[in-house]
């Protein structure tokens, strides 16, 4: 039983005259635990799919089902609330609020959700320890790294222990050796907390820290790949950098 | 250029609302400057001209030096014209009358001055001097003729028409003895002396005007032409005094011009409230103007930063938004005259009803229409140029991503330090320095603004502070998306600063307009309570004899009835100085009937006191004049009266606002005694505890209205009509509040919408989080009711502050004593108000918030 799972999702954009089937009918499913990797040139349609996926838009056509709820037939807030509850979003410019801390920032998701947040205390704790930030707590965003904001992001997005989390580029804005940690660190997010994890990238570095890659062209799943568990990441690179010669051009 | 213009054009139309606000900013300022600068012309120019043409070409007059003791002999006239430099001694005697028939009804108005008679002015002249000082324009028929004892009368013509009087024919009037039939031989114009009581004027030879109204071989008046080389300055005041020394001290001899000084004061005071808003509307215009430009500035920041890559300079970008609001500024102003020349006309019939003194309209003087459109656009231009040099800040590159929020600590620190300075500053003036009237309250009232505005440079310091103090009762409010709006607060501290200092500014308007109209109702109040009491107040245009009294007791359903008689007297102070007082006769015994003083600090038995005033020279003073002094019963007060100076007892201290405080009560015996003046100014009515007030009234004036030209009024009436004034000119100043209220209103409006647009994204990755649209009303519901209670509470502790600064000016520069009372409901409705508006104004940019498409949001960059 996937805990996510897409069917025949199509979306189309009207931009005047033209029409863009950013999505032309996609099939996908992922188990929990699982940890994805979207891949595919800009344009391809992966930020559709997440959208999608993570109910921040709704599909021309098609069905996403999302541990056990199908969110068409949602109004905004029930979708609101499976978001709220069930999805953690990272994004590629890390969208922490320049006003609160680093732990009130990890915390937001509970804020709104109007939990007690001393009930959560050990689990902040837990997670920052998770995340390496347990000394910059108290900072503010605009004292932190481009890294270790993009840190926090995860730490938010895992602290409502969501049933998936999904990232949009997550390492865009950062450098390689940041890029490398936050990879490790979501690698490692799957494998100690078994969160399943959605990571939208063009980098096959990035991609390469998954369990599997989703080839997207031209809104179709182009191509998929399934690693072993003992692969190791350069393997799992090669065979990337591979897939991706083989497929061609858009049309 | 002219393609420029119209690029400009362009985008003003691209965005209507906007640019409907930065308009109504400019009009606001241009059409309230405008018509507060043609009020205040033609008021003054209403007032100079009553005063300076009806008293012509006048050099002195001289009066008697009791004007209330009215008339002197005749005689003295050749004594006058035998002092050298003295070159006509023109005669003129006065009296308030009536048209006996009744199409001219026995009014009175009710002003600031009093209660001032309506009825029909008369001066007796003589014809052949009075040219020489006065100019009667004549429109139709002929002057009065050499013979100074015809029966005739000129009128002015607009009042002949009004009361369907024709050249040729006669007219009655009510003189002492009945009436006198007057022939109306011409008909002069609305000028000049023609202005006076409102143009219900007219002239009569000066013998037949002794006649008719029994006064024999007296005057009141005589004006002075001095010899054309003694009309320097330095010659008149040597004249006036070779006369004074001449004629006596029984005699006053002045200069025309000191009759309008008090008016003038008065004017001048109310003048100063107007150009203060005139200063505040300006202030709000620029706001407007300011807040509009700038959110245009963010809303194009990602516009702007494309045409600086595509090579356009900073300077063409400031230029590109200076010269938008240049082109608005033209339409702003073009309205804001329209619209000004109508508020004028508003503003005038107020001012007529706060002087009780017609003012026509001047020409527009094109000054004023130049000025104000330059103020208008030279305003804008300024109001422009921050948002248009941060326009020419953004860098191309800056223009593809968002903004942040880069509020430079500096300059929050230099907020801090010259706000501090400007509010320790104006706090010495106002408690440690006293400066001397009347400059005093001017500099205070300076002080009070400067204090405004060292306060609104300490909210960018502050709001952290607010928002601490008010952190648990908006998460009781709004929750704790609510608690993460308010923390907003602290992002664009100054956008906020300037709105908070609207609603502020509003809300301190709100307070000391309230204050000020609370304690005038207090006030009046007070002494129309004293001034009349009994149920019915029973008044003529022309003097009532005193066998009234008995009349009117005999009426059906009265039970008493007391004679009042206001005289103007004067006190001799201690180092032999004169000081001008009212006194108000009562005869205690009928009196005590009727109403009753209200004593206080005073020691004794009621009873006792108006047994005291019974038995003469005894008086009782003003709590006023008690404080002023230091007078206490038992004291002596010395009065001037026909016998000489004399002092009176004083028996109690009592609460009267009659004439501000300066009133000391007389008894009926004195007043024949000592002032010789046996008539009554009004009588007091008591009505039987089971008559029908209404009826009462209707049967005396069946019995007595007309045929003694009375005019009753029951208590309730006056005092409401009283009061109605009050409430009149008051609503002006409330309009003006209301104003000030939207500006900053809208200043809400744009300051989170603002706020919303620079946020999107972040507010597209709360909805991402699961924050609902509901959440993420009540997060910028939040963020605006701080800013509502920070202006309410800033606007609140500085209009305490301004208010009381506003009445001491009241009182020290109009000459009232009015008691400052906390205004508690002042306080609560425009709290309340500021509360409100920022909520009012917040549902839009919330709504905005709200609807936003999350995936649009998240990728605005
Ligand atoms: N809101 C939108 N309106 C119009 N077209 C869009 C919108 N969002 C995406 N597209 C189009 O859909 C296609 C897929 O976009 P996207 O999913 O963002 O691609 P990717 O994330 O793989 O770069 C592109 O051609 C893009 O131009
Ligand atoms: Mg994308």
């Amino acid at each position: 039983m996937p805990i996510l799972e897409a069917k025949a999702l199509r979306k189309i954009f009207k931009l005047g005259e033209h029409t863009v089937h950013a999505l032309a009918g996609v099939d996908f499913a992922i188990e929990k635990g699982e940890f994805v990797a979207l891949m595919g040139r800009s344009g391809s349609g992966k930020s559709t799919l997440l959208h999608l996926i993570g109910g921040l838009d709704r599909p021309t056509d098609g069905e996403v089902t999302l541990a056990g709820m199908q969110l068409s037939l949602l109004d905004d807030d029930k979708v609101t609330l499976v978001r709220r509850r069930n999805i953690g979003f990272i994004f590629q410019f890390f969208n922490l609020l320049p006003t609160l801390s680093t732990e009130e920032n990890v915390a937001l998701p509970l804020t709104i959700d109007g939990k007690d947040l001393n009930a959560y205390q050990e689990q902040i704790t837990t997670l920052l320890r998770h995340v390496g930030l347990e000394e910059r707590r108290r900072h503010k965003p605009d004292q932190l790294s481009g890294g270790e904001q993009q840190r926090v992001a995860i730490a938010r997005a895992l602290v409502t222990q969501p049933s998936i989390v999904l990232a949009d580029e997550p390492t865009g804005n950062l450098d390689s050796k940041n890029s490398t940690a936050i990879m490790e660190l979501l690698r490692r997010s799957c494998d100690e907390l078994q969160q399943t994890i959605i990571v939208v990238t063009h980098d096959p570095r990035a991609a390469a820290y998954a369990d599997r890659a989703v080839f997207l062209r031209d809104g179709l799943i182009a191509k998929e790949l399934r690693f072993k568990k003992s692969m190791k990441v350069d393997e799992r690179l090669s065979t990337i950098l591979k897939t991706m010669e083989n497929i061609p051009e858009q049309s | 250029m002219i393609q420029n213009i119209l690029l400009a054009i362009r985008s003003l139309i691209a965005r209507p609302l906007r640019t409907l606000l930065t308009t109504f900013g400019i009009v606001l300022g241009v059409a309230v400057i405008l018509s507060i600068n043609i009020t205040n012309r033609s008021t003054l120019a209403a007032i100079t001209r009553l005063f300076s043409e009806s008293s012509g070409r006048t050099n002195l007059v001289v009066t008697n030096a009791d004007l209330t003791l009215g008339g002197f002999d005749e005689g003295i006239l050749y004594r006058i014209s035998s002092v050298a430099g003295v070159d006509a001694a023109v005669p003129l005697i006065q009296s308030q009358t009536l048209l006996a028939d009744d199409s001219q009804r026995n009014e009175f108005n009710v002003s600031f001055f009093g209660i001032v008679p309506g009825g029909l002015l008369v001066y007796g002249i003589d014809p052949a001097k009075d040219t020489l000082v006065r100019d009667y324009k004549l429109e139709a028929g002929t002057f009065l003729t050499e013979d100074p004892n015809e029966f005739h009368i000129v009128l002015v013509r607009e009042f002949a028409e009004e009361n369907n009087l024709q050249l040729g024919k006669s007219v009655t009037i009510r003189t002492p003895a009945g009436s006198a039939r007057l022939k109306i031989i011409g008909l002069i114009s609305r000028e000049g002396p023609g202005q006076l009581n409102n143009g219900a004027f007219g002239v009569v030879p000066l013998d037949t005007a002794q006649k008719i109204f029994e006064r024999p071989n007296e005057l009141d008046q005589v004006d002075i032409l001095a010899a054309e080389e003694n009309r320097s300055p330095q010659e008149l005041d040597a004249l006036k005094a070779s006369l004074q020394d001449r004629i006596g001290v029984q005699y006053s001899v002045i200069f025309p011009a000191t009759q309008g000084k008090r008016v003038s004061q008065m004017v001048s005071g109310y003048q100063t409230g107007l150009n203060i808003f005139s200063i505040i509307a300006i202030f709000a215009g620029a706001f407007l103007i300011y807040n509009a430009f700038s959110m245009t500035v963010i809303e194009r920041t990602r516009e702007i930063g494309m045409l600086r890559t595509l090579g356009m300079t900073r300077w063409q970008v400031m230029k590109q938004i200076l010269l938008e609001a240049v082109t608005l500024s033209i339409a702003g102003s073009a309205i804001g005259i329209g619209l000004g020349i109508l508020l004028a006309r508003g503003l005038i019939r107020v001012t007529e009803v706060f002087l009780a003194q017609d003012v026509s309209d001047v020409a527009i003087p094109a000054s004023a229409l130049i000025s104000s459109a330059g103020i208008g656009m030279i305003v804008t231009l300024l109001a422009t140029i921050i948002p248009a040099w941060q326009a020419g800040r953004i860098s191309p590159l800056e223009a593809l991503r968002i903004r942040g929020n880069s509020d430079d600590t500096i300059a929050i620190q230099r907020g801090l330090r010259i706000g501090t300075a400007f509010m320790l500053g104006s706090l010495i003036v106002i408690f440690l320095l006293p400066i001397p009237e009347p400059f005093g309250s001017r500099v205070n009232n300076m002080a009070v603004l400067g204090m405004m505005f060292g306060g609104a440079l300490l909210i960018p310091a502050s709001v952290g502070l607010w928002e601490r103090l008010t952190r648990a009762s908006v998460r009781r409010m709004y929750g704790r998306e609510g608690q993460l709006g308010s923390r907003n607060i602290e992002r664009s501290r100054w956008r906020t600063a300037l709105t908070v200092a609207a609603l502020m500014i509003g809300v301190a308007m709100i307070l000391s307009i309230r204050a000020v109209t609370i304690a005038f109702d207090r006030d009046i109040r007070s002494w129309i309570d004293v001034y009349i009491g009994g149920d019915l107040f029973v008044f003529s245009s022309i003097p009532m004899r005193n066998d009234l009294q008995a009349k009117l007791a005999a009426v059906p359903g009265v039970d008493a009835v007391t004679p009042i008689r206001y005289l103007d007297i004067k006190r001799v102070k201690p180092d032999g100085e004169t000081e001008p007082l009212a006194l108000t006769a009562v005869d205690p015994a009928s009196y005590s009937q009727v109403t009753s003083f209200a004593f206080t600090d005073s020691v004794g038995d009621p009873a006792d006191f108006l047994a005291q005033l019974a038995g003469g020279d005894t008086i009782f003073v003003s709590s006023v004049l008690a404080e002023k002094y230091g007078l206490k019963q038992g004291d002596t007060l010395t009065l001037k009266t026909r016998r000489g100076e004399r002092k009176f007892k004083i028996a109690a201290i009592v609460v009267d606002y009659y004439n501000r405080g300066m009133v000391v009560q007389g008894s009926w015996r004195d007043l024949k005694r000592y002032f010789q003046v046996n008539d009554a100014s009004a009588y007091l009515v008591q009505v039987e505890s089971d008559a029908d007030e209404t009826a009462v009234q209707q049967q005396i004036d069946k019995l007595y209205g007309k045929r003694r030209n009375l005019t009753i009024q029951s208590n309730q009436t006056l005092k409401s009509s009283a009061l109605n004034l009050i409430g009149q000119t008051s609503s002006l100043f409330d309009v003006l509040a209301f104003i000030a209220m939207i500006v900053a209103s809208l200043g809400v409006v744009n300051t989170m919408t603002m706020n919303v647009l620079e946020r999107t994204r972040e507010l597209g990755m709360l909805r991402s989080l699961g924050m609902t649209r509901w959440q993420m009303t009540k997060m910028i519901l939040a963020e605006a009711l701080l800013i509502g209670v920070i202006g309410g509470g800033l606007g609140l502790l500085f209009g305490l502050f301004q208010s009381r600064v506003v009445i001491s000016t009241v009182n020290s520069t109009a000459g009232y004593d009015l008691t400052y009372i906390i205004p508690t409901q002042g306080i609560i409705v425009s709290l309340v108000i500021a509360l409100f508006v920022s909520q009012l104004a917040a549902i839009l940019p919330a709504a905005r918030a709200a609807r936003l498409r999350i995936i649009e949001a998240i990728q605005f960059e």
